[in-house]
């Protein structure tokens, strides 16, 4: 009888133990295509912030980038999503928009000012902010030194005005091309130069500004100063450009100077490394931003705030950075850790890369258009770079360019 | 005993595997793709609404969509270019002469080479300071480096030529399956009778392989007009090079419309049925 008893009161008190063990909320979180290889960073994050929450269990999940958003609609359907998903800017602003991930300035509170200005600008929607900023880049200048000092330039340039009449001045001098920077995305390059695109729900690219802006570009063209085929130039072309001597300088994210280390170690013993000048936009250019959402439903957002605001805390950013060695914190401090800012005066690219793009991190904003303000992105985006690509290449005036541009653009925002 | 009934429900049950495959494979699909193409399809719940030919109606208003099938229809120029050349390699190179398996096989390795591989080198090719350039530069033909693909009035035809260049050695291989066919006393009798070589090649070749013919040019037609990953391997669809499959594919992979991309699906293959149509009235054997 007794040994019943002592077997009912265990069980019971073993029921209660599991019951309470269950009470542990768990918080899980998805983010896009970093396993297998950063399972040791994501391991010992779960476990620190295990250790220091008790009552919270985070979990991670990892899955391919386009898995994430159809997973989680039906998650959401289904009323149990995670705790954080990884999303990209684009996708922050399309989500808020449907009102499907909840604001999270009340669970961000005072560590709202860790973060960069840029990078909070990027996930603020409508006046509130939707995400936690996480991972970054931002390109940056290497340019040959050999080059740039037979055309009698003394250092890269710091404006973009500068950068262009450089340039000029490097093929001039020297007939070798200057850049190639990447010209797929011109929506990006107006915000860069300041200048709007879509205001109340009319394409604006077509005032004097924007023409003078692109004329830039067909000047340059025209004199040489970039490649014949710069509108095919994308990450690898440039960096194969750049490492056989075809062009001066590279505008790209600064892991593309491993490559130079590897493959072409005579260009890359006279590599010169400087910031990507800014312009009118104050904007560094070729940012990326990866982030964290709390979407709408989950179980407890404000668990799941703590959570979004440890993984992207300045240990924690950094901690990543080291591990990937090519992204960057969005954070302020973040950036100043010895580790970015030790190759300032390096003679190294790669540090010197790395301290100059940690030097822009605080400007760097994901230059696209918001989702949803395009009622057929594929064929806009398609038209005005046909139209900017005839206007460089010197086929058409700019102006009658982005006239056109900017009429077939209003045509489909009316609809 | 064997009742025709039974005969025919043993012939369906050698043809289940392959037709089971090409039900799940091609019919659903296509009947599927026909019926998204009147719908909006929601990506987020899955969930597809009758929009009365709003996706129709939505493509027979844009300039890109017709730009980008006057493209895939202008590539139909390759098709009988094409399509004699390869008859005529075939011919070259069916007969016994030494060396002969060496040419079949340098003709056939561009087929077998990946597409995305063979774009690579066709890009250093086309290159405004490549192979191509050079070539015409050392030969004194060309004084400045030409931008070969960045040219809209020529990039699609450069497009073609390596279309061409890819695609020869499968169709001379199904010529050459096509000539061997043909019994060598007919050629012989000819020669007898004094026809020479054009002429045999015109009035015995050519109609004793008009089946092969038919197969053939259906084939590159249809592949004519499906012609989207030359482009994207080699032009992104840049210079005026953008076709009507490129279109379907933004449109379902970029703008996550699958209905409009449905419908456009669906303009194209109107096409190829249409152009099927008029090869079999021309090529067809004719109803006795």
């Amino acid at each position: 009888m007794k040994l019943k008893k002592m077997l009912a009161v265990g069980a019971v008190v073993f029921g209660f133990a599991s019951v309470y063990a269950q009470a542990d909320t768990e918080l899980e979180f998805w983010t896009m295509n970093l396993a297998p290889k950063f399972n040791d960073y994501f391991n010992k994050s779960v476990a620190d912030f295990n250790k220091a929450n008790p009552g919270l269990t985070a979990k991670w999940v990892d899955m391919n980038w386009d898995q994430i958003q159809p997973k989680l609609i039906a998650s959401i359907a289904a009323g149990n999503p995670p705790a954080l998903v990884n999303f990209n800017v684009p996708w922050v602003h399309d989500f808020a928009a449907q009102g499907n991930i909840l604001p999270v300035d009340q669970y961000m509170g005072a560590a709202k000012n860790n973060y960069s200005v840029g990078a909070i600008k990027d996930v603020t929607v409508n006046g509130k902010v939707y995400a936690f900023p996480w991972y970054n880049s931002v390109s940056i200048i290497a340019y040959n030194k050999d080059i740039l000092a037979k055309a009698g330039v003394k250092s890269a340039p710091k404006n973009f005005d500068e950068f262009v009449n450089d340039g000029k001045q490097i093929t001039a001098k020297t007939g070798v091309p200057a850049y190639a920077p990447k010209l797929g995305n011109f929506v990006g390059w107006f915000y860069y130069a300041g200048l709007p695109v879509v205001e109340n729900g009319k394409a604006v690219f077509n005032s004097p500004k924007h023409v003078a802006f692109v004329q830039k570009f067909a000047d340059l063209y025209k004199a040489g100063v970039m490649p014949k085929d710069v509108f095919k130039v994308e990450f690898e072309q440039e960096i194969a450009a750049y490492n056989s001597g075809k062009i001066a300088m590279m505008t790209t994210a600064p892991q593309a100077l491993k490559r130079t280390e590897t493959d072409a170690k005579d260009i890359y013993a006279k590599t010169g490394v400087a910031k990507f000048p800014v312009d009118a936009g104050k904007m560094a250019f070729g940012a990326w931003l990866m982030d964290f959402v709390i979407p709408k439903g989950t179980k407890d957002p404000a668990a799941a705030g703590k959570l979004g605001v440890f993984l992207t805390n300045d240990a924690q950013q950094v901690a990543f950075s080291k591990a990937t060695e090519t992204t960057f914190p969005s954070t302020k401090k973040g950036n100043l850790d010895p580790y970015f800012q030790a190759g300032a005066k390096s003679a190294d690219p790669v540090e010197a890369g790395r301290a100059a793009a940690a030097g822009s991190m605080d400007n760097a904003r994901t230059l696209t258009i918001p989702p949803g303000v395009l009622p057929d992105e594929a064929a806009m985006t398609k038209k005005l770079q046909d139209e900017i690509q005839d206007a460089v290449e010197g086929r058409k005036p700019v102006k009658a360019a982005l006239d056109e541009a900017v009429a077939a653009w209003n045509e489909k925002l009316k609809k | 005993m064997k009742t025709s009934n039974s005969y025919t429900a043993i012939a369906y049950m050698f043809l289940a595997p392959a037709l089971i495959l090409m039900g799940v494979l091609t019919f659903w699909p296509v009947g599927y793709n026909t019926y998204l193409a009147f719908q909006d399809y929601s990506i987020a719940d899955g969930s597809a609404t009758w929009n009365n030919f709003a996706n129709f109606k939505y493509i027979a208003h844009e300039d890109l969509f017709w730009s980008a099938l006057k493209n895939s229809l202008l590539y139909l120029l390759i098709v009988p270019v094409i399509q004699l050349a390869a008859l005529v390699v075939a011919k070259m190179v069916n007969n016994k002469l030494p060396g002969m398996t060496l040419f079949r096989a340098l003709f056939y390795i561009p087929v077998i080479t990946s597409i995305s591989i063979a774009g690579v080198v066709w890009a250093n090719v086309y290159k405004y300071d490549g192979v191509l350039t050079w070539l015409l530069q050392s030969l004194g033909i060309l004084h400045d480096q030409v931008n070969w693909l960045g040219e809209p009035s020529i990039a699609l035809y450069m497009l073609m030529i390596f279309t061409f260049w890819k695609g020869i050695g499968y169709y001379m291989v199904l010529y050459l399956a096509g000539l061997q066919a043909i019994p060598a006393e007919v050629e012989e009798a000819a020669i007898l009778d004094g026809a020479n070589a054009f002429q045999r090649f015109w009035k015995i070749t050519v109609p004793m392989v008009k089946p092969t013919i038919l197969l053939c040019t259906l084939l590159s037609t249809i592949a004519a007009i499906k012609v989207y990953l030359e482009v994207i391997v080699l032009t992104k669809g840049q210079a005026d090079t953008y076709t009507a499959l490129y279109y379907v594919y933004d449109q379902a992979f970029r703008n996550y419309n699958f209905g409009r991309a449905a419908a456009a699906g669906v303009v194209v293959t109107f096409f190829c049925v249409l152009l099927a149509i008029v090869q079999f009235r021309m090529f067809g054997e004719e109803k006795k």
